[in-house]
């Protein structure tokens, strides 16, 4: 069954719909919304971030990059000092501009440094980390022109929503109908394959890398139109949300494999996860244990739909 | 000799950095001063042990920060039900040996990716030490006497004991057919399996040994600060780094056990001096980052003739 | 394999050598290895963590005060995150430089415990500010309004703002993580005192961490499924604003008020707005001035262990209570003062 992964994913949305209707009935027309929106900054980092684990690369930097370029749209934008108030839609060009950059920069280290992607990404996760803290000095960033905010609330259309799910769209038309999708899974399946084919690995990986860079930095924005502030811990901790997101979603870690129907259904259920919890009456005792519920979650997601691949390949994956 | 090269550049490394204390602030390098710091060494010793035979299987373990946690959580909680020493410690170790068993078990048997596995028991068993702890004590537990005598009294305790588990594990990597294997299955997980070695066996045992030493590291931290749901917090970036540096190469297949104590030298001394003269928690980050990259890159500009196969 | 050997003998003794040295009941280190001379005093500030306005405001008061005071310099430095063992690190560096004074923000009394005590023996002097440590490890704190104070004054603001001892409806607490220690303090106290407004009702706490994401989506999520909710408590820097902001996008300004901690600066923009009444806070740049001022005093002996007062620069006579200097009352910030301060 081709998409027996993807179908799981979906029953366990369901199943959690009703878990969560069984305590408010009209939970999913409350909630669907809010819940589709809050995941928006998962989702279109996770979308470059599943090119980048199908060529069979990987990176971790992402959390720390959004953090960063959210503070230096921070920096650029603000309306308050130390901002520079600069027009928000050529902050926005800045922030995305340096996003590529950084990620074109990613992909130099591994495929011309031959640094492996999971060290030089573990690297900048821990330099820009650094260099986010050392950017903000001491305080949050606040103070954000409307114009940038209208791109995550204060207007009746969901703006940020439409952009994801344009970047959702486009990356999904990317891997199926484009002639550079194919390449990405080449490359990821069978890279000599690929290069007796005639596809420059290097190109292709380059390509990853810098688009998940472009792809952070347009979260980033998203981010911080909806919430309006940035801090220092702005970012954290979200490269593993979304790692978990893309391999949870069918993507093989080994590269060459992965559907992005997967990837959307598993920030859907990763997200909502939060929300269910929330409205379930888990009492003051129960919530301090929400984090180890969620790992158990996220270990028997990962380890269950290994059995599925087992039994559907009938080998090791 | 020239088998040795990179841990000659390590140690030129470690040497720079001193050199510039040297320079910099000459104090830094009195006996005392480096006695006192090296007192930050040891758990993150203990765990690169463990760590570099995974990655030599080309594996990887995330999980060790948090299972450290799970561990002190659990070590704290005896202590402060004031059981003897000895029994909390084998509480602690028990549960370092289940998290590593729990790891090992998905790894080996079920065979999931160890990216994967680690990824998740990464988040549950800082989730679980943290539930655990908020459901008890709702605090952290200062360190028993007897847990405190046994670890920081006359005795160096934990330096004997990482010394020893360090010469352990080298020979085990060098001189032992289980070490072979485990490079072999670095360098080709199937072909080792058909050569009849252990492979299953192998890769549960180095996890569960990992939990152990997370265990380890555990008590040392909890006598020195207290038994908290936060030990070992982000530990699990500085134990891969120090086992990258140190040579051992990701992809599996190769590195040495004496490549990875330097590069946990080569870390603990840049960190602390950075820290120590510059004072800013934000240059300390930047540089141990940029110190893991150009780290390997200098490898493989230094060193490399065939580029790695994954 | 000759040389291989000897590498591990080598650091077999290196182990054994350091290891030796390392622990405490057998070190024979002397005090510290500068001591005050009258040219200057150095005091390290050591924060609860870096990045966030509450403590660069408190940094901003205590330069100001090592101005003033023409002898001391002042060291600022902290970790980026809340980390108790970090802090732990630092005192640890600082007292083998030599400094003269330690002045924390505990993040965890038990965890900073050793290295507090240690540095005491070493000659340094070490006091606390802003969040204290074990009373044996510090020979005063600078207190701005204990636990009670804060959680109970929040509550009592809460209540206020929602009509007074009548106040009725549901309130939720929206905390940090679970194991924050501070926040857990502070939640003991407004527990116990929202006992003492029987309409008032905790339906919810939340445990978002340093996610302001999460911390945006909690409060959400609160706020649809408690159709009742009429206060919502952001005890952090994080998920104060996060709350507010998703009062101001489920549109119930006004209905559902939110209160917490934090500068008057970062939640200016939500006062004026209406989502936040009242902020409960006190002059930080006033608590920064006073730990350094008290910090100089009591090394160079102006200060005793007995004293009831002290005079602080421009603050006058602070109250000492046992080992506590009393910064003051906590301060509230509503539309009509939120302009006047600077931090």
């Amino acid at each position: 069954m081709k998409f027996r992964r993807e179908g799981s994913l979906l029953v366990l949305v369901v199943l959690l719909s009703l878990l969560a209707m069984l305590f408010d009935s009209s939970f999913v027309p409350d909630n669907a919304l809010d819940i589709l929106i809050n995941g928006i900054p998962t989702m279109i980092i996770a979308c470059g971030v599943m090119l980048v684990i199908v060529t069979g690369e990987i990176d971790i930097s992402v959390g720390s990059l959004l953090g960063l370029l959210a503070a230096m749209l921070g920096l650029l934008s603000s309306t308050v000092s130390p901002g520079l108030s600069v027009h928000p839609y050529l902050a926005i060009l800045i922030v995305l501009t340096v996003g590529t950059l950084i990620g074109l920069g990613t992909g130099c280290l591994v495929v011309f440094g031959k640094v492996p992607s999971i060290i030089a990404t573990l690297g900048l996760l821990i330099a820009l980390d650094g260099v986010q803290d050392w950017l903000m000095g001491g305080g949050d960033i606040k103070h954000f022109p409307q114009q940038l905010r209208n791109l995550g609330t204060g207007t009746r259309i969901p703006v940020n929503l439409i952009i994801a799910v344009l970047v959702v769209i486009g990356t999904g038309l990317l891997c199926r109908k484009m002639a550079m999708g194919r390449r990405i899974y080449a490359v990821g399946s069978n890279p000599s394959a690929a290069r007796v084919a005639g596809i420059s690995e290097a190109k292709i990986k380059l390509f990853v890398f810098a688009l998940t860079g472009l792809l952070t930095a347009l979260a980033a924005i998203l981010w911080v139109a909806k919430l309006g502030n940035v801090s220092t811990s702005t970012g954290a901790g979200l490269e593993l949300k979304v790692v978990t997101c893309v391999v949870v979603g069918g993507v093989a870690i080994r590269g060459g494999r992965g559907h992005l129907l997967g990837v959307v259904l598993a920030v859907i259920l990763i997200t909502m996860i939060r929300t269910v919890l929330n409205f379930m009456d888990l009492g003051s005792e129960a919530v301090k244990w929400q984090r180890a519920i969620e790992g158990v979650m996220i270990l028997v997601a990962v380890t269950s739909d290994h059995f599925t691949q087992q039994q559907q390949t009938g080998g090791s994956a | 000799m020239k088998k040795f090269a990179y841990e000659f550049v390590l140690l030129g490394l470690i040497g720079v950095v001193l050199a510039s204390a040297a320079i910099l602030d000459p104090l830094f390098l009195s006996q005392n001063v480096q006695l006192e710091l090296s007192s930050e060494i040891w758990e993150l010793g203990l765990l690169t042990l463990g760590m570099t035979l995974i990655i030599i299987t080309a594996g990887i373990d995330l999980s060790v920060g948090s299972a450290m946690g799970l561990c002190s959580v659990s070590l704290g909680l005896c202590m402060h039900a004031n059981l003897p020493a000895w029994l909390c410690g084998l509480v602690c170790l028990l549960t370092g040996l289940a998290a590593g068993a729990i790891n090992g078990t998905l790894v080996a048997f079920i065979k999931v990716h160890p990216l994967l596995v680690t990824l998740a028991t990464y988040g549950m068993y800082r989730g679980f030490a943290e539930g655990l702890q908020s459901a008890t004590t709702n605090a952290p537990v200062d360190a028993s006497d007897g847990i405190k005598s046994i670890v920081t009294g006359g005795f160096p305790v934990i330096p004997v004991l990482f010394t020893a588990l360090a010469v352990w594990t080298a020979i085990l990597l060098r001189r032992t057919a289980a070490g072979r294997g485990l490079y072999a299955i670095g360098h080709n997980e199937e072909a080792a399996r058909f050569s009849g070695i252990p492979v299953a066996r192998l890769k549960f045992l180095i996890y569960t040994y990992t939990g152990l030493l997370a265990a380890l590291a555990a008590i040392c931290y909890s006598a020195r600060r207290s038994a908290t749901a936060e030990a070992g917090m982000v530990l699990e970036l500085d134990v891969i780094s120090a086992v990258v540096v140190g040579g051992t190469s990701i992809y599996g297949g190769r590195g040495r056990l004496i490549g990875t104590l330097l590069g946990v030298l080569l870390i603990h001394e840049t960190r602390q001096f950075v820290d120590w003269y510059w004072q800013r928690s934000e240059l300390t980050l930047i540089v141990i980052g940029t110190l893991l990259i150009l780290a390997v890159l200098g490898h493989r500009f230094l060193f490399s003739r065939n580029p790695q196969t994954q | 394999m000759h040389k291989w050997f000897s590498l591990i003998q080598l650091f077999v003794v290196c182990g054994l050598v350091m290891g030796c040295g390392s622990s405490p009941e057998s070190d024979t280190s002397d005090g510290a290895s500068a001591t005050s001379t009258n040219a200057g005093i150095t005091i390290a500030l050591l924060p609860k963590l870096k990045g966030i306005s509450y403590f660069t405001s408190c940094a901003e008061g205590a330069k100001q005060a090592a101005d003033e005071l023409d002898n001391v310099e002042l060291i600022y430095n902290g970790p980026t995150t809340a980390s108790a063992d970090k802090q732990a690190q630092m005192i640890d560096k600082w007292r083998l430089q030599g400094v003269d004074v330690i002045a924390v923000a505990a993040n965890d009394p038990a965890v900073v415990s050793e290295s507090l005590r240690k540095a005491q023996d070493a000659g340094i002097t070490v006091i606390t500010w802003d969040a204290d440590a074990q009373a044996a490890d510090r020979s005063f704190f600078v207190n701005q309004a204990t636990a009670a104070a804060i959680g109970g004054g929040m509550v009592d603001v809460m209540a206020n703002d929602l009509g007074g001892l009548d106040a009725a409806g549901d309130v939720a607490i929206i905390s940090a993580t679970a194991t924050a220690a501070n926040q857990n303090e502070w939640m003991q106290h407004m527990k116990t005192k929202l006992q003492s407004y029987p309409n008032l009702k905790l339906v919810a706490t939340k445990f978002p961490g340093e996610d302001q994401n999460a911390a945006f989506q909690d409060s959400q999520d609160l706020i649809k499924k408690f159709p009742n909710l009429k206060g919502i408590f952001g005890i952090s820097s994080v998920s104060f604003p996060g709350a507010a902001e998703a009062v101001k996008q489920a549109e119930k300004t006004g209905e559902i008020l939110v209160t917490g901690l934090s500068t008057p600066k970062d939640m200016q923009p939500y006062v004026k707005g209406g989502e936040v009444k009242t902020v409960v806070l006190w002059n930080t740049l006033d608590l920064g001035y006073l730990t350094v001022y008290a910090a100089a005093a009591i090394r160079s002996g102006t200060l005793k262990p007995g004293a009831t007062e002290f005079t602080a620069g421009r603050l006058g006579k602070k109250q000492i209570s046992g080992d506590q200097i009393l910064l003051g009352d906590v301060l509230l910030f509503t539309k009509d003062n939120i302009d006047q301060f600077d931090f």
